[in-house]
């Protein structure tokens, strides 16, 4: 072979391996997440200034919560509080999407977009902060609170960086970049090439908004969307069993609880008695009720806030058994007798109870509600059964009015102040009206009252655990069921990152096998 | 002509109002609260004094009457408010989404009205037997539910034979299959007004001498009995078309179709007033322009009809 024809050969051989060289090291990674509802808002001047789910690949906050539910580190190093004072270290080399620097100038104005929303639950005094240094700012709380960082885990307080329309182009300091957005279709999101923290694995990730659950779970059967972010209890009863969808959980969070109304009037004033409400407590079998629902994959309850959740332990609640028979002699000794019909009675009165069936709405307790009315009638409690659809006639029609002596609630603590739940729902101070015939009343406002002024986190948990026993065991206003772990569902060979707060499943750093 | 719309026009004025006033009070004293229902979906620990300054954003610490007439005042400038769910414009809401609903009925009545054409005058010319397995399939197709059909196709043109995608993007591809679960529907029902008219007008004299002068069977149809049966037809389309627009929500729900039926279904579930209200409104209206347009085509498909009109 002469020279010439050796190297004619070379130069033809480099042409054809040039684009191969050329290509990119990998293929682009893109997954395609349903959700059910199109959330996505920015509207700085409304309440829903928010940044749930899909967003929250865009915005960053400053905290978030680690596996006990506590802050940890993002866009704040670290921080400290005394006096009503916080002084925070920003991390440093942060850049906003748009190149402005995260440092102390950016992040007082970020923060200070909070006090435009209507509901500015950071409560941050506007006229307190201070730059301390180029990544040190301060700032008090305007009443005193010691629980603002734990509030900075709600992806709801995410900072945004200077842009003159959030909706459209929203800057923030995530691991993507916005890309497009449709309202009810879709919002994609690309990586951001100039992320500051460990780069996600995904390249790009499409949230699809569908709203109906059989069409949700059809496109993840049928190849179209790789993930289900949002799984409803239906969807877990009419899943496939051929492995050709894959269910993922988080440890139990959400509760399933029969709130009891005891501060009714007649005639939904029975369980203003301890004792029936304990035998209530008694005649739920709750192991079976873990088997039949969620896929099995749910727990029998000791309280309404589950002993991982910000260390709380599960040590300060006892939690009732399935003891029909302890349920009877409890009923007895309250005075209700057996009638000859298999319901007790009392004073010619019949022990039957109105439960209404559930909040946000009936289905996603189904069948639990006639399997509670099986159990109640076991021990001679008669059920008057409402089922509700949706959550405003949950609420107007029955609980605002306390038309009811039990109401069945399926949700969960989705924030990360220890005293959220406990506070709103079993506070005579709550602002959700009707829950005000489920408080127990002054005791445990006091506990919840010392847990949100207390200054340090052993002081709140303290009191948390306190009110949480009152409320479960010692007067047991709330008569836990089952905790329900949050779920995804996806095609075989994807491995999600769960988390048991749906808007920290961190989709970007989803596994995909091919 | 003129004289008659516009005396349509004044007639219907108090209906409107009417109207108006059932979509602002079935919406206002449904319960549920918009303001509490989302700040509890949010997870967001509001403050009393939040919810007061949200209540008196939306207009919700007023009075019942007082609400209607500020609503009522910006309602005929149609500024319908700000969707509590998105914070968009109710106007950029149903413009969103209203395209997608034009499509789907559009793309649903040509569907409905060649199927009703079809079925109903196969029935009328075909035998006995013919005719009685037509008028069968037109009964069957008239009584299945349209979430039923769509569940149907789904299974077959989706998952077993792969031939269209369930989550479509609003493309024209995207529209074949709820625009077909829609017109069999509708086209069935139409079929039978079809089949009854033309049957009708089959025994009617001036047909009876068109057969006995020897004419043809299309000569017949188009030149005798179509201009006779097309203004009950119309009739029958505007009310269909209207019902198409309005009630398609559950198949744009099952395909994902982004059209008003997901907007107004989603408002529910918010209790987004603004949209709802607004929605109840639009739908009203196009009742009303759909029902002119039917009485303006039976005018015109009506020499008796349009003589009268022209000595008053």
């Amino acid at each position: 072979m002469t020279p010439f024809t050796l190297a004619a050969r070379l130069a033809a051989a480099a042409l054809i391996a040039a684009p191969m060289a050329l290509a990119p090291a990998h293929a682009e990674t893109s997954l395609v997440i349903a959700v059910k509802r199109d959330r996505y808002s920015v509207d700085e001047q409304k309440f829903t200034f928010s940044v749930l789910n899909p967003a929250t690949q865009i915005v960053e906050t400053a905290v978030k919560p680690d596996d006990s539910f506590l802050p940890i580190p993002v866009l704040f190093q670290s921080w400290d509080y005394a006096d009503g004072t916080y002084v925070v270290d920003l991390r440093e080399g942060v850049t906003f999407s748009d190149g402005t620097p995260f440092d102390a100038d950016s992040a007082i104005a970020s923060l200070r977009l909070y006090d435009q929303s209507k509901s500015d639950f950071l409560q941050i005094d506007q006229q307190s902060f201070e730059k301390l240094g180029d990544h040190r700012i301060s700032f008090r709380s305007e009443i005193g609170s010691a629980l603002v960082i734990e509030n900075m885990t709600h992806r709801a307080t995410s900072l945004f960086g200077p842009s003159d329309n959030r909706a459209e182009n929203p800057i923030g300091t995530g691991p993507y970049l916005f890309e497009s957005y449709e309202p009810k279709q879709h919002i994609t999101v690309v990586r951001n090439p100039d992320y500051w923290g460990e780069a996600p694995s995904v390249d790009r990730l499409t949230f699809r908004f569908i709203d109906d659950d059989n069409a949700r779970l059809l496109a993840l059967q049928n190849g179209e969307i790789d993930v289900i972010g949002e799984v409803t209890p239906q969807m877990l009863l009419s899943m496939p069993q051929d492995g050709s969808v894959v269910l993922h959980e988080s440890r139990p969070i959400r509760y399933v609880a029969l709130l009891s109304n005891i501060h009714g009037e007649a005639p939904f004033n029975i369980l203003q008695d301890r004792q029936v409400r304990e035998a209530l407590a008694w005649a739920i079998d709750r192991e079976t009720l873990a088997k039949v629902l969620y896929a099995g994959r749910s727990i029998p309850a000791k309280g309404v806030l589950p002993g991982w959740m910000f260390n709380l332990g599960d040590d300060h609640t006892d939690g009732f058994g399935h003891d029909p028979a302890r349920a009877g002699a409890l009923l007895d000794a309250a005075g209700w007798t057996m009638g000859g019909d298999g319901i007790r009675e009392k004073d010619g009165r019949k022990l039957s109870l109105r439960l209404i069936a559930a909040y946000p709405h009936v289905s996603t307790v189904k069948p639990m509600p006639e399997m509670l009315e099986q159990m109640f009638a076991a021990v001679g409690i008669e059920i008057d059964l409402v089922e509700v659809d949706d959550s405003g006639v949950y609420a107007s029609t029955y609980l605002d009015t306390g038309q009811a002596d039990l109401f069945l609630e399926f949700a969960s603590n989705n924030n990360t102040d220890p005293t959220y739940l406990l506070y709103n729902i079993f506070s005579t101070n709550t602002v959700w009206g009707g829950y005000k015939f489920i408080a127990p009343g002054p005791h445990v406002d006091a506990l919840l009252n010392e847990a949100r002024q207390a200054q340090t986190r052993d002081e709140v948990i303290a009191n948390v655990r306190a009110a949480h026993r009152a409320i479960v065991q010692d007067d047991l206003v709330a008569i836990p069921i089952l905790l329900v772990p949050n779920f995804t569902l996806s095609r075989p060979g994807i491995e999600v990152p769960m988390s048991e707060y749906a808007d920290w499943i961190d989709f970007g750093n989803v596994t995909v096998s091919h | 002509m003129l004289r008659f719309i516009l005396v349509r026009l004044a007639i219907v004025l108090p209906t409107l109002l009417g109207m108006s006033f059932v979509a602002f009070a079935i919406v206002a004293l449904a319960p549920g609260d918009p303001v509490m229902m989302e700040l509890r979906a949010m997870g967001i620990v509001p403050t009393p004094e939040d919810i007061l300054a949200l209540k008196a954003e939306y207009g919700l610490d007023k009075p019942f009457f007082l609400r209607y007439l500020d609503w009522l005042g910006r309602a005929l400038r149609f500024d319908f408010g700000t969707s509590v769910a998105t914070g968009r414009s109710v106007m950029s809401e149903i413009a969103i989404h209203l395209p997608a609903t034009l499509a789907l009925a559009v793309s649903s009545m040509i569907g409905a009205v060649t199927v009703s054409l079809a079925l109903g005058i196969l029935a009328v010319a075909a035998g006995p037997v013919g005719g009685a397995g037509i008028r069968g399939l037109t009964i069957l197709l008239v009584s299945v539910p349209s979430f039923w059909l769509a569940l149907l196709f789904i299974y077959v043109f989706v998952l077993r034979l792969g031939w269209a995608r369930l989550v479509g993007n609003g493309s024209l591809s995207d529209l074949v299959l709820p625009a077909l679960t829609l017109s069999l529907g509708a086209g069935a029902a139409l079929g039978r007004v079809v089949f009854e008219r033309v049957r009708a007008e089959m025994s009617e004299d001036h047909v009876r001498l068109a057969i006995a002068k020897g004419l043809g069977p299309t000569q017949i149809l188009l030149g005798h009995i179509a201009p006779r049966v097309i203004g009950p037809l119309a009739t029958a389309w505007a009310n269909t078309f209207g019902a198409l627009l309005g009630g398609a929500v559950i198949v744009e729900s099952i395909f994902g179709w982004p059209g008003l039926g997901q907007l107004v279904l989603q408002a529910i579930a918010q209790r987004d007033f603004p949209v709802i209200q607004a929605y109840l409104v639009f739908m009203g209206l196009i009742f009303f322009a759909t029902s002119l347009f039917a009485d303006i085509v039976v005018i015109l498909a009506d020499p008796q009809l349009r003589r009268r009109l022209s000595d008053a």
